[in-house]
């Protein structure tokens, strides 16, 4: 085959504060197919198809179409080159009908007439473009009355409409379920089939090895590797991905796991409005035991974040059991009496759930023994004493950075803005800890820090639920790992677990 | 810094107003600024008219600590007021207890009309901008039908109430200033103890920052913001029996006029800061009482008062931009 | 009979304020952007209209005036929260109370207030004129009969213009509006100016067509009420007629009791549209069972908040 190239991206580097998203990443798509751009999350995919889509401007490296060099000034100059980008985060008016949303968007000038005569004309190609395609897009629906996937489809019509030849999908089947994925791969891999290039940015090797007819493989920002998805097995993929790091445990001490805590039974979101599979649980089950860290690995999006909430006590109702000690049920607690059942928790959205940034440090601390009467009465707050307190657990939880401890709390760093959390959770030792992605955007020594505190935690008995998007973190900390997908449990493993059975597991749906 | 020479930006463009509008420029500086605060007697009237502002200027401050935005003070102080010349009327309790009877009773009136509308915000979540005002605009019809009706002084026929004896009167601690000055700095200790000091103040401060980083850490969000206006709208009623029976000695149609904009105002430049508060009240008690000499003497409208103050607020209000600029600058040569 | 013919014709004059100046606050605010400040604005117009009537002793003009005055003044308000991004709340509160304060000190020192102005004549539709009952609806004058027009407009201009969607989609979603190349900030300034004339034209024919003098502080809350009114009317243009003419309709009712001899408490009467306008903000606010109803038109999904657009890097 002698197919042309369409998009070239030529050792393309990037860095956001100082940090390198991408170094020297080197892509190119072809006429004519569907190009998969595969890798974990932060692996730099999205920065480098930005970079295509004229989002960002490149720190160094260049970019051709048809193999002519080009220099894009912003996503409607890419868009009149003929590179057309459909983000994660849809960028529709929701009130307005499709046919409003695509044509808002379009070039005015194209078309001539009234607003309605212009609506029309616009309604009339949607119609056309939606049967060609098989997508069943009504124009005259309003945007926030369709299911993600249509939405999706919107913004596919949106881009094609425009004018796009070079079609850039960032993970468009991570809100999809399986039927829908594969409706819409079919039809993505048609429009290729019809000469368009497709670039697909996935972490989903099962999208990868049934649509994809080349994939390049990124992973800390570097392109590894370039080539056609059927000449190789999934393992080979998976290790590309993933990295050669062996699944050698870092935890040494031996453990006893304790009694059953806390066992879930069938835990569902209250309602399910909507037919799309994420952000709803559909029947967690698991146990967990005192003296153990049981972490839940996943492709993000799968109903972690919904678990985490309904742990730690907020977010939408819930159905099902979450049974504490065999008699209390945690969703009836309130999160001061959670905290009096010795319940720690981490969330992951630090500055949204658990900080209060522009307060300062040792108010932000106080918080966790406020209700015990430990800093005084409801009249009088024992302001030295908590101060003592503040002191002590910033020296004893090494959070760095704190000048004063009445300085702000969104002053602190990422890494020792989760340390004081973890100082003011843990400062009682903690009987249930629930973290959720607890090192996130950490660097190393952070990272370490927090985990020796979990793994502190399970030594003093404690039970520990860790939910993690970081492979690496949930296989170096948990005892057990539970995959999940689709809003529930779909297969647990016991350690030592195999890396690349965890990543399989949780790519394929079960 | 930003801040200062903001006010002192929004006080240069007053002056021009002032200028423009036909006083001289040293005529206005005798008036302000010598004859207000060097001369004794007008000093007694600033603090004698600084006491219901520092009173209004906390309530303000409370309820904007809630994210409260508690436009409702004059509606509350005239409640204050009814409820307290209602004690004086039907002579409650014994003369001895009378002035006490009348606070409390200014509390309550207050309190009860700061609930409506914070309890239709907490249940229903309607827009307590909207609500507050509406209770303001029914408050002062009702003031008017009883000072129009039944409680019209019957030995004249302006719409005021009779004049409250003298047990009832806020007694003056020496010439000129009476009780209503320490009652006001007791209050603002009182909101420094509130919002600082108890347990609730640390509650407070997490509404504020983040409703909902307060409700995951544990803090009761909804009983917080409930006795936080409670208290706001207790201190309007108070206000309003400093200025009826601590200045103008009976219930008048107008008592309440421009106080609670101050209020709103004061808070606002304060930032919700109780000492601040204090401090930003007298100097509006200045603008007060410069505004009725000028009123006196050169025929400027009081109206002027008002517009200075919204001046000053703009200003300030502006100011922030530039303080945000100036942070972003730093933190991004750092 | 007589009663409720004067009563009808009573109507349009009392609601045309409320309609004008809550057609104005949704043009403003289906851009996204709070409108507080109508009382303010409303004050503006209508000192201005009684000024530009005794300068230029043209009814015409005087209603012109109002409206480049009241524009002029929400430039302060643009520029506050579009420029210096300051709290719209805030800076609503902040216009109304300037313009209180300035309406106050101006009337006084132009000499505006207190003098009676003259106003248009009645124009007569013959031979509606004539019918029973709403017969005087059509004895009226000619901005009443514009006010439908105008709504006509701004429904037409909102609802069937390219520029229309545009404005609409910078208040639903300025993200997606600047992602689709339409200038979000300038599309708000043009909404903030516009929808203060229209509210400047409200407070003028208070002053000038209705009261036909200039009273300090003469709108009376009538622009708060106007807020009311366009949460009441969920943003949409007719709605907010519908409501209007509600809330004229109570006015009108107050002078045509007192002439039935129903003996009322005077300012219990006067209460009326505050207590009516409390109690359609928690109607509104109860929860409803049709929630989910096709077409509800609800509040600007950006409606207060700043635009600031996502940093290119």
């Amino acid at each position: 085959m002698s197919l042309k190239n369409a998009l070239q991206l030529d050792r393309v580097s990037k860095s956001f504060d100082g940090f390198k998203a991408l170094s020297d990443a080197s892509f190119t798509a072809r006429w004519g197919e569907v190009h998969a751009l595969l890798g974990e999350n932060g692996a730099g995919k999205s920065s480098l198809m930005n970079i295509a889509a004229g989002l960002y401007a490149p720190e160094a490296g260049a970019l051709f179409i048809d193999d002519n060099p080009v220099r894009l000034t912003g996503p409607r100059d890419a868009m009149r080159q003929g590179i057309g980008m459909v983000h994660q985060h849809f960028k529709l008016v929701s009130p307005f009908t499709v046919a409003q949303n695509i044509l808002l968007s379009m070039n005015q000038s194209a078309l001539r007439g009234f607003y309605d005569h212009k609506l029309a004309k616009v309604s009339q190609a949607i119609s056309q473009k939606s049967e060609e395609l098989g997508f069943g897009i009504d124009p005259r629906t309003r945007t926030d009355r369709l299911s993600v996937a249509e939405q999706q489809r919107v913004e596919i019509l949106k881009v094609l409409l425009a004018g796009a030849k070079i079609l850039i999908l960032d993970e468009p089947t991570a809100v999809l379920t399986d039927d829908e994925s594969n409706r819409l791969l079919t039809t993505v891999k048609a429009l290729a089939t019809r000469g368009a290039a497709v670039i697909l940015v996935t972490h989903k090797m099962h999208d990868v090895m049934r649509y994809a007819d080349q994939v390049t493989i990124m992973r800390g920002g570097k392109t590894v590797a370039t080539l056609a998805p059927q000449s190789v097995d999934l393992s080979k993929l998976v290790k590309l991905t993933v990295g050669d790091t062996d699944s050698a445990r870092s935890v040494s001490e031996p453990h006893i796991r304790g009694a059953a805590r806390l066992v879930i039974t069938d835990l569902s979101s209250a309602q399910t409005t909507t037919q799309a599979s994420n952000g709803v649980l559909r029947g967690v089950n698991l146990t967990l035991h005192s003296g153990e860290i049981y972490g839940i690995a996943g492709v993000g999006g799968n109903g972690q974040t919904e678990l985490a909430n309904a742990l730690m006590g907020f977010g939408a109702p819930t159905c099902g059991d979450m049974l504490l000690d065999g008699q209390t049920q945690l969703q009836s607690l309130t999160p001061t009496e959670r905290r009096a059942q010795g319940i720690a928790a981490i969330p992951a959205d630090r500055y949204g759930a658990a900080l209060a940034a522009p307060l300062s440090v040792a108010d932000n601390y106080a918080m966790g023994q406020i209700h015990s009467g430990r800093y005084g009465s409801f009249g009088w707050l024992n302001s030295r004493k908590i101060a003592a307190d503040t002191t002590k657990a910033i020296e004893a939880f090494d959070v760095q950075g704190v000048r004063s401890i009445h300085q702000k709390a969104a002053l602190l760093s990422g890494g020792n803005a989760q340390k004081l959390v973890i100082a003011r959770e843990f400062n009682h030792p903690p009987a249930i800890v629930f973290a959720h992605s607890p090192s996130r955007g950490l660097d190393v020594r952070a990272m370490g820090a927090i985990h020796a505190r979990l793994h502190a935690a399970r030594a003093a008995g404690a039970a520990v639920l860790l939910i993690s998007e970081d492979l690496d973190e949930v296989l170096a900390l948990a005892d057990r790992i539970g995959v999940m997908s689709s809003g529930r449990i779909v297969v647990e493993f016991n350690q030592p677990a195999d890396r690349q059975a965890i990543g399989q597991a949780m790519v394929h749906h079960v | 810094m930003i801040i200062s020479s903001a006010l002192v930006f929004g006080l240069l463009i007053s002056a021009l107003i002032l200028v423009a509008a036909g006083v001289s420029a040293s005529d206005l500086f005798n008036e302000f600024v010598l004859y207000t605060l060097f001369d004794g007697q007008s000093l007694r009237a600033v603090l004698f008219q600084a006491a219901p502002l520092i009173v209004l200027g906390l309530a303000g401050a409370l309820a904007f600590r809630a994210r409260f935005w508690n436009l409702g003070l004059e509606g509350q102080m005239i409640w204050g007021a009814i409820a307290a010349t209602a004690v004086s009327l039907f002579e409650i309790g014994p003369p001895s207890l009378r002035l006490v009877l009348m606070f409390i009773a200014a509390i309550i009136g207050g309190l009860m009309w700061a609930l409506v509308p914070v309890l239709l915000k907490l249940h229903l979540k309607v827009n307590e901008i909207i609500s507050t005002l509406m209770l303001n605009y029914i408050a002062v019809n009702f003031l008017l039908f009883l000072l129009y009706g039944s409680w019209k002084d019957p030995r004249d026929s302006f719409p005021y109430s009779p004049q409250f004896k003298s047990f009832e009167r806020l007694p003056n601690i020496f010439d000129g200033v009476n009780l209503a000055i320490p009652i006001a700095l007791v209050i603002a200790l009182l909101v420094l103890w509130f919002t600082r000091i108890s347990r609730a103040g640390l509650y407070l401060r997490f509404v504020d920052s983040s409703p909902g980083v307060a409700a995951a850490v544990g803090v009761p969000v909804q009983r917080v913001i409930l006795l936080t206006v409670l208290f706001s709208g207790a201190l309007a009623g108070l206000a309003g029996f400093m200025v009826s029976a601590g200045q103008e000695e009976r219930l008048t149609h107008s008592f309440y006029l421009g106080y609670g904009f101050s209020g709103i105002l004061i808070a606002f430049l304060a930032r919700n800061q109780p000492i601040a508060a204090t401090v930003v009240a007298v100097l509006v008690a200045t603008l007060f009482v410069g505004g009725r000499s000028l009123q006196v003497y050169y025929q400027i409208p009081f109206s002027m008062v008002q517009l200075i103050q919204a001046i000053l607020v703009i200003c300030v209000a502006s100011s922030d931009f530039f303080i945000r600029y100036r942070i972003r600058r730093i933190q991004s040569e750092a | 009979m007589e009663i409720i013919s004067s009563w009808v014709g009573n109507i349009p004059d009392l609601a045309v304020p409320f309609a004008l100046a809550a057609l104005g606050l949704i043009v403003t605010e289906r851009a996204g952007v709070l409108a507080l400040g109508a009382e303010g604005l409303m004050l503006v117009g209508a000192l201005f209209g009684v000024g530009g009537y005794l300068l230029f002793d043209s009814t015409g003009i005087a209603l012109l005036l109002a409206m480049l005055a009241a524009s002029g003044v929400s430039i302060l308000f643009a520029v506050m929260v579009l420029v210096l991004r300051i709290n719209q709340v805030i800076a609503g509160l902040a216009l109304v109370f300037f313009c209180q304060g300035l309406t106050a000190l101006l009337g006084i020192l132009f000499g505006w207030a207190s003098h009676p102005v003259s106003g248009f004549e009645a124009w007569t539709l013959w031979p509606l004129s004539e019918l029973p009952i709403v017969g005087r609806l059509f004895i009226q004058n000619p901005v009443v009969y514009l006010t439908p027009l105008i709504f006509f407009a701004v429904a037409i201009y909102l609802n069937h213009s390219m520029s229309g969607l545009k404005l609409r989609a910078v208040g639903e979603n300025p993200q997606a509006a600047d992602a689709a190349g339409i200038p979000v900030l300038t599309y708000r300034f043009a909404a903030i100016l516009a929808g203060a004339a229209l509210i400047g034209l409200a407070g003028a024919y208070i002053s000038v067509l209705s009261t036909k003098m200039w009273i300090e502080d003469m709108t009376g809350g009538r622009g708060w009420i106007a807020v009311a009114l366009v949460i009441f009317a969920r943003w949409s243009p007719w709605r907010a007629f519908a409501g209007a003419i509600l809330f004229g309709s109570i006015e009108a009712l107050i002078p045509q009791l007192a002439a039935a001899g129903v003996r009322l408490p005077q300012y219990f009467v006067f209460m009326t549209p505050y207590v009516v306008t409390l109690a359609v903000m928690i109607w509104v606010a109860l929860p409803k069972r049709d929630q989910n109803k096709p077409d509800q038109k609800n509040q600007p999904d950006a409606l207060g908040e700043p635009f600031i657009r996502e940093e290119r890097r």
